[in-house]
């Protein structure tokens, strides 16, 4: 099984520092999708703040999901390779799920922030268009959720949030493991950078 | 990441079985495997090993480290440095553990070396815990972890992290307290 | 002709205690079942809160009329006023958190007993994002994906047993038959022969 995938120049020579952001279509196999999916999967169990939405990997993931379980239905339940191919099934879709619900879990609690990122059109969109739907309900939900239990109530110099103070953001000081995949001659090692230290 | 989660990890770590069916080449979505022949040596994903291994469809050739005679010696070399010493899988532990807990027949002295396995996790542990008390009480900001594997960062992440950032936190308002002090 | 407030109006009590009462509640539950909404308890800061707020306010316009020494009193209580709002706000917002929890332990239903500890307006945040939660796992493939599913990685939890009795066939999940005869020897998924086994047809091994 193969797949197609738009892939900038950048990530695949995997420099990261700018430079043109010419897209090609590349192709993939499906265990090269699968290692891109389980590499965004890490990464965003890891890091804490939403990262960039690898939607073209989730959608090649889905099409494999698809074509798979498609041919497994044209055979007997009970045939021992099918039974194989089920069970590797079974584990992407965790993969998959748990990339995509642990995106939801971010959305939801730093949902203010996010929706801030989102706006400002400085950087590139981190959500897919569903999760952008979600992330504007849920905020409005929570929003009419504290205004109709507490904020109505409040003396009138009180019944506004302000979101510089009220908006919960990610720590972003928040210390990771790193590993180095290269070997560099000196690491400048400020607070906020290098091994085991703030993101 | 939960234990579960890190276990999930390193079953993709491919091993050597001796499978007792015959079955043509599998075209998995992670890639091809086989084709299967009794008695012929071919490498698996460890999740299907563990699994063919437990409807006794194969036996389980041990990793040529998951043996007394290596882990005696690494379990020493351990002891002996005070850094965390390359371990010959980044996930010793679990492939151990469900090596050792499935397919026990198969690996010879099995008791043996699970205590070594245990021996060498521990040695590593009590360098960690040592390696984070001092992180922590000269409060530097990096550590080098060479060789660490994921479950022995796993186990210690929630805490660490959790205990830098605070220090972090407290860091900065002492920082932040003594500037606005002298303005 | 506003009536002065006073403070001591309130009680003996502490200023904030209530509120902060609120979240300590909330915080004794952690682990357990989220206590019912605390109408009351929001209520009575709500009230501490006006009453400081118009004390405030007289104040202020005492101070611009040309009163002094009455700064830190004005700004005592407005402090208390912004932490019993934050507290209020932590308090539902926290409860939020809960019952969002709730969806994806449990499911898309609420049982009477859950229900009762919400107020209406829980209930009906609930609903909301029930809604907006199906939208969204409907919206992500051509037939849906349901993110509540495969929440553990998979394990293949097979247990040896012994057949003890002459069952015969014994179809399983994926439909593969199984012959269980007297005395035979099976790895089996745990979740399937745990009946049986109950029913005294297998008997674990070790």
């Amino acid at each position: 099984m193969v797949c197609e995938m738009a892939e900038s120049a950048r990530e695949r020579e995997g420099d990261e520092s700018g430079g043109s952001d010419e897209y090609e279509y590349v192709t993939l196999t499906s265990a090269e999708v699968l290692e891109k999916l389980e590499e965004a999967w890490q990464n965003e169990r890891f890091a804490p703040e939403l990262l960039e939405h690898k939607t073209e990997v989730v959608d090649c993931v889905l099409e494999q999901i698809k074509e798979m379980e498609e041919n497994l239905s044209h055979v007997g339940r009970g045939d021992f390779v099918a039974g194989i191919h089920r069970l590797e099934l079974d584990r992407v879709q965790y993969v998959l799920r748990s990339y995509l619900r642990t995106r939801l879990e971010k959305i939801e609690r730093h949902v203010l922030h996010v929706l801030e990122q989102e706006a400002d059109g400085s950087s590139s969109s981190r959500l897919s268009p569903e999760e952008l739907v979600f992330a504007k309900e849920y905020a409005d939900n929570m929003e009419a959720h504290l205004q109709s239990l507490v904020l109505q109530h409040m003396p009138s110099n009180l019944q506004k949030l302000d979101h510089s103070k009220a908006v919960s953001r990610p720590n972003m000081d928040s210390y990771v493991f790193v590993r180095a995949v290269e070997r560099t001659e000196q690491v400048n090692v400020d607070p906020h950078s290098a091994d085991n230290v703030g993101y | 990441m939960e234990p579960a989660e890190v276990e999930f990890l390193a079953e993709k770590e491919q091993i050597t079985i001796v499978p007792n069916f015959s079955e043509n080449k599998l075209y998995l979505i992670s890639g091809e495997f086989g084709p299967f022949n009794p008695s012929m040596q071919t490498r698996v994903p460890l999740w299907l090993a563990i699994n063919l291994r437990q409807r006794q469809k194969c036996h389980i050739v041990p990793p040529d480290w998951l043996n007394v005679d290596y882990l005696t010696e690494k379990k020493s070399e351990e002891a002996a440095e005070s850094f965390f010493t390359a371990m010959p899988s980044p996930n010793y532990m679990e492939v151990s553990s469900l090596v050792l807990n499935n397919a026990a027949e198969d690996v010879p002295k099995a008791d043996e070396v699970r205590t070594l396995v245990k021996d060498i996790w521990d040695l590593r542990q009590a360098k960690l815990k040592k390696g984070v008390d001092q992180m922590i009480s000269q409060q530097e900001t990096f550590a080098k972890l060479d060789n660490l594997t994921l479950m022995e960062m796993n186990c210690i992440r929630p805490f660490l992290t959790a205990a830098l950032d605070h220090l972090h936190l407290l860091h900065n308002h002492a920082t932040s307290y003594t500037s606005s002090q002298a303005d | 002709m506003t009536r002065t407030v006073n403070i001591l109006d309130l009680g003996a009590r502490c200023l904030g205690e209530k509120a902060l009462e609120l979240v300590r509640e909330l915080k004794r539950s952690q682990d357990g079942n989220l206590p019912p909404y605390n109408e009351d308890g929001i209520r009575q800061v709500v009230e501490e809160m006006r009453a400081l707020f118009e004390q405030n306010q007289l104040e202020v316009r005492a101070t611009t009329d040309g009163e002094r020494g009455l700064l830190s009193g004005i700004q005592l209580r407005h402090a208390c006023l912004e932490r019993n709002q934050r507290c209020l706000l932590a308090y539902v917002h926290h409860r939020m958190t809960r019952i969002r929890d709730y969806r994806w332990q449990t499911g898309s239903v609420l049982p009477p007993s859950f229900r009762l500890s919400l107020c209406e307006q829980e209930i009906q945040w609930f609903t909301h994002y029930n809604r907006s939660l199906a939208t969204y796992m409907r919206s992500i493939a051509p037939t849906g994906l349901d993110l509540t599913q495969h929440l553990q990685p998979p394990k293949s939890l097979l247990v040896e047993v012994r057949c003890l009795e002459d069952y015969g066939e014994f179809e399983m999940e994926d439909g593969t038959v199984v012959l269980l005869h007297k005395n035979t020897q099976h790895y089996l998924p745990r979740s399937q022969c745990e009946p049986l086994i109950r029913q005294g047809v297998l008997e674990h091994i070790h």
